[in-house]
């Protein structure tokens, strides 16, 4: 059984490992889900004793250690919130610039910043993030 | 509940309450942001109150729920997780008023603000580890809300990176959680030190090393440190201030926590590994801040190169050393707040402001920079081989020759330089700058209550089981 678990939880997490990797602003949340839920398969898996539930314990049946559970409906929520917020910053991104594609926005981006470098507007509070090196923002 | 129980509520209560209130009301109006204010105010002097009960009568305990200890979870107040929570709401207070003398321009902002001091006050002083990671979500969510602050695409995209490596931290450190409740059959901190205390250390060193890394992708440290000069030159200069100045003390916090409280074997094991980390850090910041010309790209590189410092103070270990990391971590967080907030300002007082936090960055006496500096120094010379030492000693006095050299390269750059001048920010503001910068000083000339502070928490690390 724990080998089982072991298992089903490396595939959860390598998937969603490969996804944050991806350029794709969409994937990278759904990478982010899946690790979030590769999490939660760990705090069940890593349950102390296995058993009846633990609502109405009989002396001589063994119950289901009930932390575990506690613990697995926090992360849960947790991960839910994430993901909404996520989402949420994904769209804002989308609306602006019609892409999901990190690179893209990233490009776009730069050149935002060099028509208002081009420009030379003084005057402005964004003088220190036109200065800024258009590399950096390409690091995902 | 006894009295100082309640004591120990409050801190995280208050800002917790009203952070469930104000959302209701428009967080743009004036006296909605003052009411906040008042009750980050009164969060902080009850954590002065706590404070002088912690340095008198030693930590303070409490089960929540009237549960017998063991079952319920504990809040327990030390005098490390006092001095992290005193810094930590005094850095966000600054900010806040600092917003709300600019002008705010959400709805929600005042309430995110307070649900990152109810989350970090309440990790600070949580005994459970399980407790731990969800005040740590409570503060990180709200602080990638605030990242992404007036929405401007590239504030979207930075909170976007920050919240998405941030967040695999996190279930890393999750992961890290869970494990350590299979080996040790139980969440509270003191019970899986002294259980895991008599296991083999081989069991335990994996799980170690996966809290570690989410706790030096937090303080963003060298080779995790990609997602933190993009977030950090993206976000509005209160929002940087918090991020530095309170939100890194997370990862300080929880280094010393987990590292020095429950896990003491096994970071005395990972020393050699944390103090290459940590000088590898200390080098690349320093060199990094150097080559760069804007002010926050600087700052936010030395942040970095300033992790550096904790991190080795952390590696060299003992009480001289936990000291030392403490002193620096707090120090840090003060210098990060006055640089951050007088960065985004014009006008009179602003320089003078600025220079302070840029020679305390420096440890130029008498900021308060040179005591953070004094004591790794300290303790770098604590160390028992000598090549070790000199070579730790050599690296500690170049990284504060370059710091040195950026803080005035900056500082030129900034103020003494003509530049494009605009009209003078809000008065309220700068007053605010100059307050903290003056606190920057008095700590410096007035080091005693730091440094009792910094050593009760150095006792009670060292003196816990295990």
């Amino acid at each position: 059984m724990t080998l089982y678990a072991a298992l089903v939880i490396a595939v959860v997490l390598a998937s969603g490992t490969f996804l944050l990797l991806q350029r794709d602003l969409f994937r990278v949340v759904i990478g982010i889900i899946l690790v979030s839920n590769s999490a939660t398969l760990f705090i069940v898996a890593s349950g102390l004793s296995r058993g009846a539930a633990p609502i109405y314990p009989l002396p001589d049946s063994g119950v289901s250690d009930p932390l575990v559970q506690a613990m697995a409906l926090t992360a849960l929520i947790i991960g839910f919130a994430v993901a909404a917020l996520l989402f949420a910053m994904v769209y804002q991104l989308y609306a602006s610039h019609h892409t999901m594609d990190l690179e893209e926005i990233a490009e776009a981006e730069a050149r935002e910043a060099e028509d208002l470098d081009l420009r030379g507007d003084p005057g402005t509070e964004e003088v220190p993030e036109e200065e800024q090196d258009p590399e950096e923002r390409t690091v995902p | 509940m006894t009295e100082p129980g309640l004591l120990l509520a409050l801190p995280v209560g208050i800002p917790w309450v009203l952070a469930a209130v104000l959302p209701l009301l428009d967080g743009r109006k004036r006296w909605v942001g003052l009411l906040a204010a008042a009750g980050l105010g009164a969060s902080l002097l009850s954590l002065v109150w706590l404070a002088s009960i912690v340095i008198r009568r030693g930590e303070v305990e409490v089960t929540a729920g009237g549960w017998p200890e063991g079952v319920g979870i504990t809040l327990r107040a030390d005098a490390l997780g006092v001095t992290f929570a005193l810094v930590s709401v005094a850095v966000i207070l600054a900010a806040f008023l600092y917003e709300v003398a600019l002008g705010v321009r959400w709805r929600a902002f005042p309430a995110l603000i307070l649900l990152v001091a109810a989350g970090l006050t309440g990790l600070f002083f949580t005994g459970d580890a399980f407790n731990f990671y969800v005040f740590f979500e409570i503060s990180m969510i709200s602080s990638f809300i605030l990242a992404g602050y007036r929405e401007k695409d590239y504030q979207v995209r930075a909170a976007f990176v920050f919240a998405v490596v941030n967040l695999l931290g996190s279930f890393v450190f999750l992961i890290g959680i869970a494990a350590l409740y299979t080996i040790s059959g139980s969440l509270d901190m003191e019970t899986i030190a002294a259980r895991v205390a008599g296991l083999n250390p081989s069991s335990v060193i994996a799980i170690s090393a996966l809290i570690f890394a989410a706790f030096f992708l937090k303080l963003g440290l060298f080779p995790f440190h990609f997602w933190l000069p993009a977030v950090y030159v993206g976000s509005h200069p209160p929002i940087a201030a918090i991020l530095s100045g309170a939100l890194a003390n997370i990862g300080a916090y929880g280094l010393l926590r987990f590292g020095a409280d429950v896990l003491p074997r096994e970071l005395a094991l990972a020393a050699p590994a944390v103090i290459v980390i940590g000088a590898a850090s200390i080098a690349y910041g320093s060199l990094q801040a150097v080559s760069r010309r804007d002010t926050s790209e600087v700052m936010a590189y030395s942040a970095i190169g300033q992790a550096g410092y904790v991190l080795l103070a952390l590696g060299v270990g003992g009480p001289v050393g936990y000291a030392a990391a403490v002193v620096y971590a707090v120090v840090n967080s003060l210098n990060k707040g006055v640089v951050f907030l007088s960065a985004g300002l014009r006008g009179p007082l602003v320089g003078a402001a600025f220079a302070v936090g840029a020679f305390s960055i420096a440890g130029v006496p008498p900021a308060a920079g040179y005591l953070g500096k004094f004591m790794v120094f300290e303790a770098s010379t604590a160390v028992e081989s000598v090549t070790a030492t000199v070579a730790l000693v050599f690296l500690v006095f170049v990284g504060s020759a370059l710091s040195f050299l950026y803080s005035f390269q900056v500082y030129q750059r900034r103020f003494v330089a003509p530049g494009p001048s605009g009209k003078p920010s809000p008065t309220a503001a700068r007053y605010l700058v100059v307050l903290l910068a003056a606190l920057v000083v008095l700590v410096g000339l007035w080091p005693q209550p730091l440094m009792l502070l910094s050593r009760a928490a150095a006792a009670a690390l060292t003196g816990s089981p295990g």
